[in-house]
């Protein structure tokens, strides 16, 4: 028997229930043993405009998402024609009778360029320009549009309506049936997705019931759908998944000023200022709670952090580009102060305001680089779950030890993913402290007597002493001698190079798959779970990959990146950004020029499809450079 | 958690590079004699400044200083007093510093009432950067260092502080050491966050507002013993509010300097965080422990984030 492998799209107007869909689809095939992996997309918008979930269910751990899809769940009609390319020739498609008398005309929001692709599209076919014309077309590539009365239905289960409110319930319920999960499963899909509003459960429940007995009385034949042991898991997107590793990693002041994606984890910590203790050992420590500060702007958020680490609180903030732009000036003074600071960095699309909402790696070189003047800093990258969990224990861990900024960076698509995570490891990540000062009496900030560079950290409220974003002597004063300013300066960038020792390679970058291989990919972020994906459907081809994962930018594993490199045959560098970022790093730093690219800019994150049709292309020597194109 | 210095030296030996008669002389005079009638414990208190003339007071000071960038003094000081509210937090600013590119910090801090105490220096011109004009010079004022008179208008600090939500309001002037030194005891004891206003000469750029054109203007409102801006109960706010908002209206021949409000009915930002933070006070984010004794976490991540699992 074939493994299942579902790939589900539900889509809808921004506000009109995707999320609580989205939770209540991930419950009910938690329940049934699967794993899912899901994306959310969405415009910067409150209300109206299409946003949209893909899922990939499967029992083993799915870790990309696949175009086309085999079922979709259009809960407005704009959802049909956004996704019209996206389906599979045999695939379901569940929409609500009324739509019928709806024409493209008055999608009013579907983008205008968008419009006009659609436009072409059915005129092309001599389809007529509504949702008939969609229809025809879906029918014409071999797809099964399910016609459903949303109101009629809703109305006679739950007669209190308004109807529209259950659109997603009924939509996704719908889905459940057919794919031929238990009504229980997905009852309890609802009682977990609306676990904060108890007052809604009873009638979306009715809606469930509404959604099966429609099934079950239809000529629909739901699918066989075999059940496995469930096992605990944690349902997390990167935004929680950084928010849980942050303050696991000893975080206990926060600051930020909203921007998306980043404003998530700072409003999941906000809620959760009242930590939960493990119980073992920690009965005489001293534990308080978690400060989290909303801040005027990021200059306020990255300087308060600042603050906040020199009392020995370990001190973070959460951004995203234009935020992360404004905050340039306090990483240069954490750099040259020496202060422990970590900045989670949320990629999406840019430049300026770019694409909000949207994916992007663009912002590699500009981390690498961010700041005024030379100092040491740390950029690192997280690329599933797990990374982000650990990732941001260790990046805690890297600013106390080494005194500089450490930036981690996410993407977009991280962020937003779902993912079933098997179980915390609260014993994976040792916390490492600064280096205490103990001569309170004749303390030097700036102590040259260091071999590492690192000298013992004194916090406000224990010691007295100076710092200022000057250059400074030891005790932090304000100096422009000669040589006691080469000396700082080698002092600081000294770190570096402690910590490029330090740092076990598998932090830093990984070869995945086997070391001789046809295909060498490089990248970083969320392609990661994707390449790993591939490479296993390469190989039903016949073709062998494997993977030079980077994880971590400064300090650059260098002599890692070169030996692979030199002993790799076609090696393709994929990255959600137009001038292949990562590939530049790399030429700069071993100088070995990366030639062929798998780029994608539009903003969606990348499928599998995709890439390995651009894979097949670059090695049949069509193109260097492929740039994708999916999404919606 | 009282302690108490005695013959403590709050000047640091380190030489002093203001231009000879510059007021910030009389400012960190009135700030040592301040520390030195607490008896202020100098692990307790620190000097946080922006960039400027300014920005160098902390390294005057015998007490932790952080001279930090232009303008971001304020969310430093926030920083120190959130992370570790039993610290006393001292903000030395001057007025293009806390007015110009850090007056978006300044007005925020009125919500917030953290509890730290801003020093605002006001000689209204950029002494650093050779005399341009600062945000707190008038209209049509010419002074020796710019080429034109001032084209822009001038912003009101007291005005400003009071509408922007700060819990105490004063101005001092600097050579009135004994009465700065009195309104910064004041501020260092009151709860919420605290401004002061503080007139100074500067005597290489600054040839209007000189020593004596300050001299001849400024009076005490404490010297009418009629005067009691202190709100102790909520009724009495809007009464006491507008009459310290009117009297900052007040410039030109007479000056007031002294406490132009002071409400202490509004709960300080720490006092609003210990609501939610379980032992904010006792064990604030400075003083935790994060580890057991092999190193490792002591956060519960699924009891914490309990909504998140799936069972």
């Amino acid at each position: 028997m074939q493994e299942t492998d579902i790939n589900l799209l539900v889509g809808g107007p921004q506000g009109g229930g995707i999320d609580s869909a989205a939770n209540m689809v991930s419950m009910a095939f938690s329940l049934a043993g699967y794993n899912i992996y899901g994306i959310r997309e969405y415009h910067s918008n409150i209300k109206g405009r299409h946003s949209y979930i893909h899922f990939r269910i499967m029992h083993k751990r799915p870790r990309s998402l696949k175009y086309p899809v085999d079922i979709m769940v259009a809960l407005d009609p704009d959802t049909l024609f956004e996704h019209m390319f996206d389906v599979s020739s045999n695939a379901k498609i569940i929409y609500d009778t009324s739509f019928d008398k709806f024409e493209l005309k008055n999608a009013r929001m579907i983008t205008s360029d968008t419009m006009e692709s659609i436009r072409n599209e059915l005129k092309s076919r001599n389809l007529t320009l509504d949702v008939h014309g969609i229809l025809d077309y879906f029918r014409s590539v071999g797809a099964v549009p399910i016609a459903m009365p949303f109101d009629k239905l809703i109305n006679d289960y739950v007669p209190e309506g308004p109807a529209t409110r259950y659109y997603n319930t009924l939509g996704a319920g719908t889905t459940l049936a057919i794919l031929g999960l238990d009504i229980e499963h997905a009852n309890e899909g609802i009682k977990y997705a609306f676990r904060k509003k108890p007052s809604v459960v009873d009638s979306n429940l009715r809606v469930i019931k509404a959604a099966y007995d429609y099934v079950d009385k239809s000529e629909i034949k739901p699918e066989q759908l075999k059940f496995y042991p469930v096992i605990p898991r944690i349902l997390l997107t990167g935004n929680d998944a950084v928010a849980i590793g942050k303050l696991m990693g000893g975080l206990r002041f926060q600051t930020y000023y909203p921007i998306t994606p980043a404003s998530d984890e700072s409003t999941l910590l906000e809620n959760h200022e009242d930590i939960k203790f493990l119980e073992n050992e920690t009965k005489n420590l001293k534990k308080g709670g978690l400060v989290v500060v909303q801040c005027e702007d990021e200059l306020s958020a990255v300087n308060m952090a600042n603050g906040g680490a020199l009392t020995g609180a370990r001190s973070a903030t959460a951004t995203s580009g234009p935020g992360f732009s404004l905050m340039a000036e306090g990483i240069s003074f954490a750099g040259m102060t020496e202060i422990p600071l970590v900045v989670t960095l949320y990629q999406r699309g840019g430049p300026s305001t770019g694409l909000p909402t949207r994916n992007g790696q663009s912002d590699l070189l500009f981390a690498l680089n961010t700041g005024h003047g030379e100092f040491p800093k740390m950029v690192i990258s997280s690329g599933d779950m797990e990374e982000c969990v650990y990732d941001a224990m260790k990046s805690l861990n890297y600013a106390q030890k080494y005194q500089m900024p450490v930036i981690h960076m996410i993407d977009k698509t991280l962020a937003n993913t779902m993912d079933l995570v098997p179980e915390i490891d609260v014993k994976r990540v040792r916390i490492e402290k600064y280096r205490d000062n103990n001569n309170h009496e004749n303390y030097k900030r700036y102590d040259l007597n260091t071999d590492d560079g690192v000298s013992p950290y004194g916090v406000f409220g224990k010691d007295v002493f100076w710092m200022t974003g000057d250059e400074h002597n030891e005790l932090g004063h304000v100096t422009e001698d000669t040589s006691l300013r080469d000396k700082m300066m080698e002092k600081r960038m000294r770190k570096l190079i402690t910590a490029d020792r330090e740092i076990p390679m598998e932090d830093r970058a990984i070869l995945y798959g086997n070391e001789n291989a046809d295909i060498t990919y490089i990248t970083w972020g969320s392609q990661k779970s994707l390449l790993l994906d591939a490479i296993d459907e390469l190989k039903k081809d016949g073709i062998s990959a494997n993977l030079l994962y980077l994880r971590m930018f400064a300090p650059f594993p260098s002599e890692y990146v070169g030996e692979v490199l030199k002993k790799s045959n076609l090696i393709i560098d994929v990255e959600s950004n137009m001038t292949a970022q990562a590939a530049k790093i790399i030429r700069m730093n071993t100088g070995i020029e990366v030639k062929s690219s798998i780029l994608k800019y539009n903003g969606r994150h990348m499928t599998i499809d995709e890439v390995i049709k651009s894979t097949k292309r670059i090695m049949g020597k069509e193109l260097e450079m492929v740039v994708l194109e999916n999404g919606s | 958690m009282e302690k108490s210095v005695e013959r403590y030296n709050y000047r640091s030996n380190i030489t002093i590079d203001w231009c000879p008669g510059c007021g910030n002389f009389g400012i960190v005079s009135a700030v040592t004699q301040a520390l030195t009638d607490m008896k202020m414990d100098p692990k307790d208190v620190v000097a946080v400044s922006g960039i400027g003339c300014s920005g160098k007071t902390p390294h005057y000071l015998n007490i932790a200083g952080a001279h930090t960038l232009h303008g971001r003094s304020i969310p430093y000081a926030v920083g120190v007093k959130l992370a570790n509210p039993n610290l006393n937090v001292l903000v030395m600013g001057g007025d293009g510093d806390l007015l110009s590119i850090g007056a978006g910090h300044l007005v925020a801090e009125g919500r917030r009432n953290s509890g730290i105490v801003v020093l605002l220096y006001n000689n209204a011109v950029y002494g650093l950067t050779k005399g341009q004009a600062a945000p707190t010079m008038p209209l049509n004022e010419k002074v020796k260092s710019i080429p034109r008179p001032n084209i822009l208008d001038k912003i009101n600090p007291v005005a400003l502080a009071m509408t922007s939500g700060y819990s105490f309001v004063a101005r001092g002037f600097s050579s009135e050491i004994k009465q700065l030194s009195m309104l910064i005891e004041r501020a260092m004891k009151h709860k919420g966050s605290a401004i002061i206003e503080i007139l100074q000469p500067c005597p290489t750029y600054n040839d209007v507002n000189t020593l004596d054109w300050f001299r001849k203007r400024v009076y005490k409102l404490e010297d009418d013993k009629t005067w009691n801006p202190v709100v102790n109960d909520k009724s009495e706010e809007e009464e006491k509010f507008n009459k310290g908002y009117n009297l900052s209206l007040k410039w030109g021949d007479k000056i007031p300097i002294g406490i132009f409000y002071e409400n202490n009915t509004v709960p300080s930002f720490p006092e609003r965080l210990s609501k939610i933070v379980p032992d904010y006070i006792k064990y604030p984010p400075s003083d935790q422990d994060v580890s057991d004794k092999d190193g490792y976490t002591i956060v519960d991540p699924i009891k914490t984030f309990i909504e998140k699992e799936i069972e």
